[in-house]
């Protein structure tokens, strides 16, 4: 008996061992921490490509580029629907902006995931190393000339990841340092890059080269620019699209030759309006379109950034870009009998749309619909290369256009009639006066890039949006107010943008 | 010879006299001739025995005459008698003072409830079995002091969330449930019929099972066999209907007609309505989704018992459609549970327990602006269900959001599959008198199989809900795994008759784990629910395609814990629990903490001065507090992980990348939560009234809050921070009062109320503020945790009336937004002259001020009565259940809508155009106070004289009526519509109401 009772003991003893030692909660996560990473150059290079994810994030940037200018409306379905919009839309936003907030987030992501590349750059060696830094430069560089565009001085960390903690003591550097450090970026991307790349979507010298003559136009630096711009027509690697023209915008002629710098989006993953930087689809596609449209060729929409009928009216007769930029859909539907759309519903709709950016039929249209549209944005095209070669070139020349600004501005406006590119017409431009010849290039950039996101930010650097844009306030409106949780979120530090 | 047949006759007769036995038989009853049922009655230094039946009666073979029988029943004072002859007996019980002797379970060991010391609230099987709850927590709510009860749903199997006293996080609310000692997250997996008894503890002394049980433990015990019980048969089951609570009044098609015409001429468009004489009545909605819905319920239990074991068997199965779809939002249930337990020896014994259940849900969207309640109160009643040529109508104009809600009954194809196994086995050996060991093991199993199929479907042009080109689905298989390993060495002595001390010391440890598979399967071949499969998709993308493996935890936690309890004659009670508790979700610095709690209590009644008071049959005064520990976040949130999303296009191809997650945040520990509680129990006017009341303070420190963060760190997501404090603070009031009138007459009624009042006290984030939930579309949350206002409360605009006249609006402060005369005026509260931001103000919470419930049950002879009703005051509740396109249909008060100056300053005009009036505001806002008749019965019992000639031992049958009817104000579905979100909770976006049921039912016992 006493042995019965020494057994049972004796296995309670032993079982209840089992669990009693600490080391029971210690857990390894299965998912690598972020301070451990960086050990082969696969590392790095699934590193590199979250960096471009957030590129796909800018949608909204250029959709609302282009609904703060005097192209388009705000639209969509009611006053009430993104009042971040409607505000920016009337010129009367404020630092309360869900929009700006997500803008100044998705940006600083895009920054942080470069950066943490550049951070630990120096850990392994590999044959494609360089590379690698050449294209998270080129990026970092994209999004910091994002947040100086909209917001002015920012918060800048170069080769560390702004981490927790970090927010509260880090100040907003003054304009021309942010300037200087995207432009030394760019250029060693330039430097770097190849020009021509096997895989769709890489950036390349040309991608580097243009960015680098945008920056230095917005930075006033035209010699500078006019010569990275230069440097981007000389490779002779693109061209003009002539007969092609009107078809540019449809899907099968995404990546073409006129294509400097395009962002890649594609339908084959569904998507979810619970996180819009996670899409691999372009959301603004489906929010642009005509809203319950039915019918051949064109998907429906959510009717926002509309044309507003003075932008329909500043094509000349003959000027074949209206048509395949802003679409008339009364003139549509009279064409085609068997479409038809919901004319009545949606706010400020004008009956124009943006024809660039809607919807076609024939993608998968995975769930949400309007969320995976695979339309890639036209970040830089030549033509925009052209007209900023042009500008930069005459700037350069104290404002007075050369033989070059001149062609480069001609073989876009030939274009716009259907005339030989290369060949000197009777109706090209000539003989301008400095100030003339910047206007010539505000309209000619506004008709040439209509919808694209480009004339807000081209108005602002030229200081003209006030004679444009109803309700502009120079200078307040220049930049955007900086959300006003972020400045309470980083510790009340920051000033606000003046006027705010 | 003769020596030899003497030898053999005195045998025979040593025999006979050594084997005279009697068949012993007869009834028990109480002192007012009732019989009770379920008695052991054991013959003593035997292994002899048996147990009442329904009526009291007993009967035990070969009895030996002399023999003493013991009769024993909780609340009865123990009876022995000598057995004499085979008469049948007569056996009346008296009932032990004022039932105190309930046990009550307290954590790791019983108590009497005279013993208690804790806020502990008991509900017995009687209770459950009267209200036939679908889910556990039906028979909660208004049942229990304290325990508030919000539903996720009244959809079949809708989930229901469970607050005790408060809000105190803004992170996870639940109690721990534990199920025979196991953990249970989600209830519907147990079959309300197999449940004995639940405790409820409320206070500080739930600290005993210290991790988790800061919000309360919720202890279930579930029905198992008694020794020497002859086996049982049971079968009860219910069959019956259900029917929605109530219809929303909206416009009809002519109502509706002159409206959008209006509407549209108001936004300067052309008024598409011309000749609405014609409309008449047109479509109501509701009628089309609302049906009546059959419910059934069967269950059969086997039990018995042996000398030295005992078992039970049951098998339940629910089915249940929805009021909304019918068998498109079926449940149904099957469980089996079986127990077995087993006396090695007299001191080492074995308990064990298996519970394996299968439910089958069909879900259609609800509660959100895609459900099927929100396109009926939104559809165009002017037009059918189906077109001319038989199909469905299209919802043209009303916006991407509604569509033809019975199209979209017909077009749903989601499930959610569940299977679970849990297990639990226990070990115990007593030694060297005073000393026990226990060693229990339990664990669950469950997997969840979730499946969403979009058929290609047209809805109308730029629905959300259209699937345009290729069919897929999301298949999902989710797989839990959890167990609960705990030891303890108790010590229980008495010193002196007086003293009286128990020790105990335990360890405990626990792990959970998932697994989280699955993918979505594109370009399925055709519309057929068969063919959903991801074999046959044309493209898949499993849920690991970012980081090449399936999303997983292993959450666990490590324990130690002592206790100890003295008492003094069982009149002075103090106890006292420290418990060091290590969880794996922080980081090395911060595993452990040390959570002490302690409690006193003091037995008034058996003090001289009231030993013999003949109105105070018994007084308890209790005092508790403690300090519990909560850690219940993610894993892993002390470290920064690379689990982001990072996913680019080159050459057309998703290229997966890496990028971190959420932000760690290596500092992260312990959430404390601070509980008082000061309490009496009272017995009065010969134990007929018994009245509990309690004070407590709930106070939760180092609230571990996600705040806003500096979008410089990006978005993968903010880390968690120890910031915040929480009060929670109220009072509870128990009274009961049971009486026996005669033999055929016996009443009991119960009441409860909490009062509760929540404040937040401090949130250390960069604005003071957290916020959650949603409201209308793109609107900024409606909802936030700030110091000074309640947990969740709703923040927006004040209003003050219509705006009648231009003049009024030039005089005012407005928001961007121009008003014209019609529309709402918000008040600027800071008086700079415009409405923004700085002017939006508190406009109520979502917890209610006061809960309570109150019980009747009424016997007379063979009939059975009872009723049951609770009630909740100053909950407020927001109104998102309204489409702001001018097309769409809106609820009658539109009827009495602004249409010039004078009309009303109540409702606003109606505009297509641009307005103010969609902005989140206080016209949102309603009470939500409410009074439900949750459960009115009647039943009746067969006597023994018709079931004499039957093997039948029990027959009742019963008409059953649940939520009858629902006083409110609130003019949505349903005032208990909550999602349970501690921020965020409270708004209704088209809540699935809880049905009205009429059941008939039968309990038969063989």
């Amino acid at each position: 008996m006493k042995n019965i009772k020494f057994k049972i003991l004796a296995f309670f003893a032993l079982i209840a061992m089992y669990s009693c030692s600490d080391d029971f909660i210690d857990v390894k996560s299965p998912d690598p921490n972020t301070e451990d990473f960086f050990n082969t150059e696969e590392d790095y290079q699934k590193a590199l490509v979250a960096a471009y994810d957030m590129l796909q994030s800018t949608a909204k940037i250029y959709q609302l580029g282009e609904i703060a200018s005097d192209n388009t409306l705000c639209g969509g379905q009611d006053a009430l629907d993104t009042p971040g919009f409607q505000e920016i839309d009337d010129m009367i936003h404020n630092p309360v902006n869900a929009q700006l907030r997500d803008i100044w987030t998705w940006m600083y992501t895009g920054v942080n995931r470069a950066n943490y590349i550049m951070e630990f750059k120096d850990k392994i060696d590999f044959p494609n190393k360089t590379s690698v830094i050449a294209q998270t430069r080129f990026l970092r560089a994209y999004y910091y000339f994002q947040l100086v565009k909209w917001f002015g001085p920012v918060p800048m960390a170069i080769d560390t990841r702004i981490q927790f903690g970090d927010q509260f003591d880090i100040d907003r550097t003054p304009v021309a340092d942010v300037y200087a450090q995207i432009e030394e970026d760019l250029e060693f991307a330039a430097a770097n890059l190849p020009l021509t790349v096997n895989e769709t979507g890489r950036i390349t010298k040309g991608a580097a080269q243009a960015l680098l003559g945008k920056v230095y136009l917005f930075d006033k630096k035209y010699p500078q620019s006019a010569a990275a711009l230069k440097s981007v027509i000389d490779s002779n690697v693109y061209s003009l699209l002539t007969t092609e023209a009107p078809l540019m915008w449809e899907n099968d002629h995404e990546n073409g030759p006129e294509s400097v710098f395009e962002i890649q989006y594609s339908d084959i993953e569904g998507g979810s309006y619970d996180c819009f930087y996670c899409l691999e689809g372009n959301y603004a596609i489906g929010f642009n379109g005509p809203r319950g449209y039915q019918g051949p060729f064109f998907d429906f929409g959510y009717s926002f950034n509309v044309p507003t009928q003075e932008s329909f009216d500043a094509y000349e007769d003959g000027d074949i870009r209206r048509d395949y930029s802003i679409l008339d859909i009364n003139q549509w539907l009279a064409d085609h009998p068997d479409a038809s759309y919901d004319e009545d519903a949606g706010y400020e709709q004008t009956g124009y749309f943006n024809r660039k950016y809607i919807a076609r039929k024939g993608d998968l249209n995975l769930p949400d619909a309007a969320l995976t549209n695979p339309n890639n944005t036209r970040v830089i095209r030549y033509a925009d290369v052209l007209l900023m070669y042009a500008e930069a070139s005459a700037k350069a020349n104290s404002g007075n256009p050369t033989s070059d600004s001149y062609e480069a501005l001609n073989m876009v406006h030939r274009r716009a009639f259907g005339l030989p590119v290369n060949t000197p017409d009777p109706s090209d431009y000539a003989g301008l006066s400095a100030s003339s010849f910047e206007d010539v290039i505000l309209k000619e950039r506004r008709l040439e890039l209509m919808g694209e996101g480009h004339r807000f930010f081209d108005l602002v650097r030229m200081g003209k949006a006030a004679d444009y844009i109803p309700g502009f306030q120079a200078p307040k409106n220049n930049l955007f107010p900086i959300p006003i949780q972020e400045i309470q979120l980083s510790g009340n530090r920051w000033d606000q943008n003046p006027g705010y | 010879m003769r020596q030899t047949f003497l030898k053999i006759l005195t045998f025979l007769c040593v025999a006979i006299a050594s084997a005279q036995t009697v068949q012993v038989s007869g009834i028990v009853q109480d002192n007012s001739g009732v019989p009770i049922p379920g008695v052991n009655v054991v013959v003593v230094n035997t292994s002899k025995g048996a147990v009442t039946d329904f009526d009291g009666g007993f009967s035990i073979a070969n009895v030996e005459v002399g023999a003493t029988l013991s009769f024993s029943y909780v609340g009865y004072v123990t009876k022995t008698l000598k057995v004499t002859d085979s008469s049948k007996l007569t056996v009346t019980m008296q009932e032990d003072l004022a039932q105190l002797n309930e046990v009550v379970v307290i954590g790791y060991g019983t108590q009497t409830k005279k013993e208690t010391t804790g806020a502990v609230s008991v509900v017995g099987s009687q209770d459950i079995e009267a209200l036939k709850p679908q889910r556990i927590e039906q028979a909660l709510q208004g049942q229990v002091a304290g325990v508030n009860i919000t539903t996720q749903s009244g959809s079949p199997g809708g989930g229901a969330t469970i607050s005790i006293r408060g809000i105190s996080t803004n992170g996870d609310n639940r109690p721990l449930i534990l199920v025979d000692g196991a953990r249970i997250e989600d209830l519907s997996v147990l079959n309300p019929n197999d449940i004995e008894s639940i405790n409820i503890l409320k206070d500080a002394t739930a600290g005993i099972y210290g991790v988790q049980a800061a919000n309360g433990v919720i202890l279930i015990k579930t029905k198992s066999g008694r020794k020497e019980m002859p086996l049982t048969v049971e079968y009860n089951a219910y069959g019956g209907f259900q029917q929605t609570t109530r219809k929303i009044p909206v416009l009809n098609a002519t109502e509706y007609a002159l409206i959008v015409n209006e509407a549209l001429a108001a936004g300067g468009n052309e008024p598409p309505y011309t000749n609405i004489a014609s409309l008449g009545e047109g479509t109501d909605w509701q009628d089309q989704v609302f049906e009546n819905a059959a419910i059934q319920n069967h269950n059969i239990r086997l039990s018995g018992g042996g000398e030295k074991s005992t078992y039970s068997y049951s098998g339940g199965f629910l089915t249940q459609d929805g009021i909304v779809g019918g068998s498109a939002s079926n449940f149904t249930r099957f469980t089996n549970s079986a127990n077995y337990n087993l006396d090695f020896l007299k001191n080492f014994k074995l308990v064990t327990g298996i519970r394996i259940t299968r439910s089958n849900k069909r879900n259609l969207p609800e509660n959100s602006n895609a459900s099927v309640l929100f396109n009926a109160l939104n559809m165009n009643p002017t037009l059918g269900v189906r077109d001319a040529n038989g199909d469905y109508t299209i919802a043209d104009g009303l916006g991407a959001e509604v569509i033809n809600p019975i199209a979209q009954i017909d077009d749903n194809y989601n499930r959610t599959k569940i299977f679970r196994l849990s297990g639990n086995a226990s070990l115990s050996y007593d030694f060297l008198d005073h000393f026990s060991v226990q060693t229990n093991i339990q664990f669950n199993y469950s997997e969840v199989k979730g499946k969403i199929f979009d058929p290609v479907a047209f809805f109308g042009s730029g629905k959300v809900f259209n699937v345009l080109d290729e069919a897929t689905v999301t298949l999902s298989d989710t797989y839990y795994r959890d167990y609960l390993f705990d030891n303890i060495l108790k010590y229980e002595n008495t010193f002196g008759d007086v003293h009286n001390v128990k020790l105990m010391l335990g360890s405990s440890i626990s792990k959970e784990t998932g697994e989280f598979k699955g993918g979505t399967g594109y370009g399925l071949p055709s519309n057929d629910p068969a063919d959903a499969t991801l074999e046959n998709a044309s493209r898949v993308q499993l849920f690991n395609r970012n980081t090449g493996r399936y999303p997983t935890f292993d959450s666990r936690l490590l324990s130690y814990f002592a206790r100890a309890q003295y008492d003094y004659k069982g009149k002075y009670l103090f106890s006292a629990v420290i418990r060091r508790d290590g969880s794996s979700n922080f980081g090395p610095e911060n595993k452990f903490g040390y959570f002490p709690s302690g409690s006193i209590g003091w037995v008034a009644s058996d003090e001289n001065f009231l030993k013999d008071s003949k109105t105070i049959n018994f007084l308890k005064i209790r005092g508790s507090y403690g300090i519990i520990g909560n850690s219940r976040i993610g894993a892993f949130r002390y470290l920064s992980l690379l689990n982001g999303e990072g996913t680019y296009i080159f050459n057309n191809q998703e290229v997966i990348g890496t990028a971190s997650g959420a932000i760690g945040n290596p500092e992260i520990k312990w959430e404390k939560q601070k509980t008082l509680d000061i309490g009496l129990d009272m017995k009065l006017a010969n134990n007929k009234i018994s009245v509990t009341a309690d004070y407590f303070k709930r106070r939760t420190e180092d609230l571990l809050v996600v705040p806003q963060i500096s979008g410089l760190l990006g978005v993968g997501g903010a880390p968690y921070v120890n910031g915040g404090v929480v009060e929670n603070e109220g009072a509870e009031l128990v009274l009961g009062y049971t009486n026996t009138f005669s033999n055929d007459l016996k009443l009991s009624v119960n009441y409860n109320v909490t009062y509760l009042r929540n404040e937040v006290k401090y949130v250390n984030t960069d604005t003071g503020v957290l916020e959650g939930g949603a409201f209308g579309i793109g609107q900024p949350a409606p909802s936030r945790m700030e110091a000074g206002h309640a947990l969740g409360y709703f923040y927006g605009y004040q209003t003050d009336g219509i705006y009648q006249t231009q003049d009024e609006i030039n005089n005012s402060a407005v928001t961007n937004v121009a008003p014209q005369p019609g529309d709402i005026r918000f008040i600027d509260q800071n008086n700079d002259g415009v409405i923004n931001e700085d002017d939006k103000v508190d406009l109520g919470n979502p917890i209610p001020d006061a809960t309570m419930g109150i019980n009747v049950s009424l016997d007379y002879k063979n009939f059975d009565f009872s009723a049951y009703a609770f009630a909740s005051v100053g909950n407020d509740i927001v109104r998102n259940y309204e489409n702001n396109n001018p097309l769409t249909n809106s609820t009658v008060y539109r009827l009495r809508r602004w249409t010039g100056p004078g009309t009303t300053n109540e409702y606003p005009r109606v505009t297509g155009g641009a307005s103010p009036n969609a902005l989140f505001s206080d016209y949102y806002v309603e009470d939500g106070s409410f009074i439900r008749l949750q459960n009115i019965q009647f039943g009746y019992s067969f006597s023994d004289k018709v079931l004499e000639n039957t093997k039948i031992n029990k027959l009742r049958m019963y008409v059953s009526a649940n939520n009858l009817f629902t006083l409110t104000k609130y003019s949505g579905y349903d005032p208990t519509a909550s999602n349970g979100a501690p921020i965020g909770g409270g708004i209704d976006q088209g809540f699935y109401p809880s049905a009205k049921t009429f059941l008939f039912g039968i309990n038969l016992k063989f």
